[in-house]
């Protein structure tokens, strides 16, 4: 098969939130670019933001308070120099959306209505009612249209050009036809979402498998802070979907089986508004000890019933459909049944404020970008505060975009040859030829078992431990698949192959960076070290593959700043 | 109340289809236990992973927010990821034909060809068109009120759902399809769009545009989220009157001719109507007038009994009307 080459200025993979936002800077700028997404552009998984998006722009509020609830919150692992970039810029970028088209929700006035949010000191989240992602992924992807942006969709990016401390192209093929391509380029940004469906209980997208991350850390690249998964408090249960903070922002009150108004015990203060990780330890809690509600026992009720049927139909109308859809019940008339839901991943490819992807500690790789959910930049440390990442991903996508440009007249084009894509070619092929006896579903469904029950918000030496080996055993497995679907037309079953070795790739990560860090901190909770360890364990974890597979572990410093370190109480 | 789970046995007939591969479409069988819990998506999966790993269909976040699972059971257009299926066995019993949204334009078993749906989604120049503010201070002022008045036209995921259960979009390649009309509305009511005129044009072309809709109600049927599209096309065929781009062809001569009918007789002249909006191509519509007024079907122009209430009408449509004609 001949491979055609395509020579662009930048190729962005990823078209949420910070793909189109990156694009849109690059087209203006008169930057020859292409983004390519698996999905088309208005799927993409920022369109399921529900709750808001922070900025300190009211009275009451201040920049210098997002920044430290956003450091507070993070439990002061999150870099503050970028924390400080990202909230001083937020007013800005969210009325920028706002003047692009967002439909957002307004005050009587006029103006971006704002609603509270957990671990926030004030009203802080902009909203669009119960659907601020949607809002604003249509937006952006409509102004990158405007601007005439060409995507190309329902394309897979199975791999990066990377040699010699750089990187020259994207290798894809048209998931319609398998038609593989080399995109040859002067510049490559990633903005490829995150990785919680490594997960059985999740809130992700089918799509969310965090195939960015694996590409970059088979190169030998590395992946930082990857032991930081958030778990939501609020997924239904049974299958995870996200029940937005919202709910708990208008005043939800979450409820045991034996009645108890359980948060007083857990966080006092702040109640149902504590940071998400310390609710959805709570929930979980309630569970194990013999609280649950439902019929499995497995979840807790968060009850909105006071709030009236105006207010809920007003504020949180999809939340109420998806609880009727899901679960039969009517928030409206009755409380419902949810539980924590592995939700948002702090960690990811490690990249300086402007967007550079490093190589090491000390080094940057040359034309290689990413920004968003795959990105760790870091602004959330170990846990991220709910309407953050839509801010993160709409803001560093278009500083990246910012920086693309500035960069791009300085970097030579690296001619592609199609050996280029040999690595994809390779294992495309072995996929549609192997004939073993292991199935992708049955593999999927081990791993996702494993990481919910060994790699989850709770988390010892012994679990973890657990889920390594089953990860070791899981990879030689997969050298042991077979896949019905032979075809070349829209091979659906290839794809989630390629996608589950992916998830298999990363979770090593996230389970070798867990088991070392021997602390609890933000979304990172070990049993068996309850307590935050800033004498040994501030610091990033930076985490690299070798070819055989195994992870090696590094550190990096945090960057510290005027907030100052303290116990963490809600 | 007691929150339980609930299982009941099902058979899907299912289509199947490689466009690369099968001369024509098939339907494979699968029985099984379905639960209170599960939606249409649900079944898809389960087909793919338990079944036949090459059954393909596109799908993201199963939740009913991007909006790529739109197919069709037993003929109706529905979101997969939020039709739960015990709905779909309280609607059409424990029988249920899984299709993909439009047969003609299948690839691969639900997979369509969804190109005529894009091209249409872009011809209606689908964005704010403004100078956009690089680094705003503040934002526009928007009242609430002005904010409702995109009727959660935002709130269209671009399914599908509706333009393929549109039967003016089966038969008329050139129309746009009610959910390109969701979309246009969405910003020709929004106060920060500067470029209603511009847009309104080409939704007021013959073939393509608005008038061309049937009201046949089924985008308002089969919206998953309640977009109600068909709602969206009246308010632009108000608003071609309005901002004075509607001109006279046999639509807008219809709506004109219906509105001179009830102020002049407080009821509808259809006889009339016909005679307003063809003008003089009426002369093919004599052989079926005829066979109608022999059948006493319509009532000649001098035999129209006008409404008791004319003036109470009259008064109505004046305070109601919005647009000049």
């Amino acid at each position: 098969m001949s491979i055609p080459i395509y020579t662009y200025d930048a190729v962005v993979v990823g078209a949420g939130l910070a793909g189109c936002a990156a694009a849109r800077e690059l087209q203006n700028a008169g930057k020859k670019v292409a983004v390519i997404t698996k999905l088309h552009p208005l799927r993409s998984h920022s369109g399921a933001a529900q709750g808001g998006v922070n900025a300190a722009f009211s009275d009451k509020d201040s920049v210098e308070l997002h920044e430290f609830d956003t450091v507070k919150g993070s439990d002061y692992l999150a870099d503050q120099d970028a924390v400080e970039f990202m909230c001083s810029k937020a007013p800005e970028t969210i009325r920028w959306a706002e003047r692009m088209g967002a439909a957002f929700s307004r005050t009587a006035d006029g103006k971006i209505a704002q609603r509270p949010f957990g671990g926030q000191s004030s009203p802080r989240a902009c909203y669009a009612k119960d659907r601020t992602g949607l809002t604003l992924l249509q937006t952006i992807y409509e102004q990158a249209h405007r601007a005439g942006v060409k995507f190309w969709d329902e394309w897979y990016a199975a791999d990066i050009i990377y040699k010699d401390g750089k990187v020259s192209g994207v290798v894809a093929f048209n998931i319609r036809d398998m038609q593989t391509v080399i995109f040859n380029a002067k510049s490559v940004m990633f903005a490829t979402g995150g990785y919680a469906r490594a997960y059985k209980i999740n809130s992700n997208a089918h799509a969310n498998t965090g195939d960015g991350l694996s590409i970059v850390a088979r190169h030998g690249l590395p992946l930082e802070d990857m032991e930081f998964v958030q778990f939501h408090p609020s997924g239904l249960s049974g299958n995870g979907v996200l029940i937005s903070e919202a709910a708990r922002g208008e005043g939800g009150r979450l409820f045991n089986s034996k009645g108890e108004r359980f948060m007083e015990r857990y966080a006092p203060n702040a109640m149902e508004l504590a940071s998400r990780d310390v609710v959805s330890r709570a929930i979980l809690n309630e569970i194990r000890e013999g609280r649950g509600v439902g019929p499995r026992k497995d979840a807790v009720y968060i009850d909105v019933t006071h709030l009236g049927k105006d207010l809920i139909m007003e504020r949180l109308p999809e939340l109420r459909d998806l609880a009727i859809t899901f679960l039969g019940l009517d928030m409206i008339k009755e409380p419902i049944l949810i539980s924590a839901t592995a939700h948002y991943s702090m960690g990811g490819i490690p990249v300086n404020i402007a967007g550079n992807v490093r190589k090491n500690n000390d080094e940057l790789v040359e034309g290689f970008y990413a920004a968003g959910e795959c990105a760790c930049v870091s602004v959330h440390g170990a846990n991220r505060l709910g309407a953050n990442s839509v801010l993160e991903a709409l803001l560093f996508g278009r500083f990246v975009g910012k920086t693309m440009v500035s960069e791009i007249d300085n970097i030579e084009l690296r001619k592609a040859t199609p050996e280029d894509a040999q690595r994809a070619l390779d294992e495309m092929q072995f996929i549609l030829e192997n004939n073993g006896s292991e199935t992708i579903t049955g593999l999927r469904e081990e791993l996702q078992q494993c990481m919910t029950a060994n790699a989850g918000a709770f988390r010892t030496k012994e679990t973890l431990q657990v889920a390594i080996d089953k990860v070791k055993e899981l990879h030689k497995r997969f050298k042991n698949i077979r896949i019905n679907d032979k075809s070349k037309v829209f091979n659906t079953e290839l794809q989630e192959a390629i996608e589950f070795g992916h998830m298999l790739d990363y979770s090593a990560f996230i389970v070798e960076s867990a088991i070392a860090r021997n602390e609890s901190r933000g979304a990172h909770y070990r049993e068996d070290y309850e307590s935050r360890d800033d004498e040994n364990f501030l610091k990033h974890t930076m985490a690299y593959m070798d070819e055989n597979g195994d992870i090696t572990l590094d550190y990096m410093k945090v960057v510290l700043g005027k907030h100052e370190l303290k116990a963490r109480n809600y | 109340m007691e929150h339980t789970i609930t299982t009941q046995k099902v058979n899907f007939k299912v289509f199947r289809f490689n466009a690369d591969e099968d001369y024509l479409p098939y339907y494979e069988n699968y029985d099984m236990e379905v639960t209170s819990e599960e939606v249409v998506l649900d079944i898809l999966n389960r087909i793919k992973w338990d079944h036949d790993g090459s059954f393909s269909y596109r799908r993201s976040c199963r939740h009913g927010i991007c909006g790529a699972c739109a197919i069709k059971v037993n003929g109706r257009a529905t979101l997969a990821c939020k039709e739960s299926m015990n709905t779909m066995v309280e609607f059409f019993g424990n029988e249920l034909t899984i299709e993909p949204l439009s047969i003609k334009r299948a690839v691969k078993d639900m997979i369509i060809d969804k190109g005529d749906f894009w091209e249409k989604h872009d011809a209606v120049k689908p964005y704010l068109i403004s100078d956009v503010d690089e680094h705003p201070e503040h934002e526009h002022l928007v009242t609430p009120e002005e904010a409702e008045e995109l009727n959660e036209a935002d709130l269209c995921i671009q399914c599908g759902a509706c333009h393929y259960a549109c039967p003016v979009v089966e038969i008329n390649e050139d129309f746009f399809g009610p959910a390109a009309f969701a979309k246009a509305y969405r910003f020709e009511a929004d106060v920060r769009d500067d470029a209603h005129v511009q847009r309104l044009e080409a939704l007021h072309q013959e073939k393509q545009g608005v008038w061309d809709c049937v009201k046949c109600m089924e985008c308002a049927e089969v919206c998953p989220k309640d977009v109600d599209p068909i709602s969206k096309i009246t308010k632009l065929h108000n608003m071609l009157f309005k901002e004075g781009v509607a001109t006279s062809n046999v639509a807008t001569r219809h709506a004109v001719g219906f509105k001179h009918s009830i102020v002049k007789n407080g009821v509808l002249d259809e006889g009339g109507l016909v005679l307003y909006s063809e003008g003089p191509s009426i002369v093919k519509h004599i052989p079926v007038a005829f066979k109608m007024f022999t059948k006493g079907k319509i009532v000649p122009p001098w035999g129209i009994t006008k409404s008791e209430n004319l003036d109470e009408i009259q008064k109505l449509v004046k305070s109601s009307s919005t647009a000049k004609f």
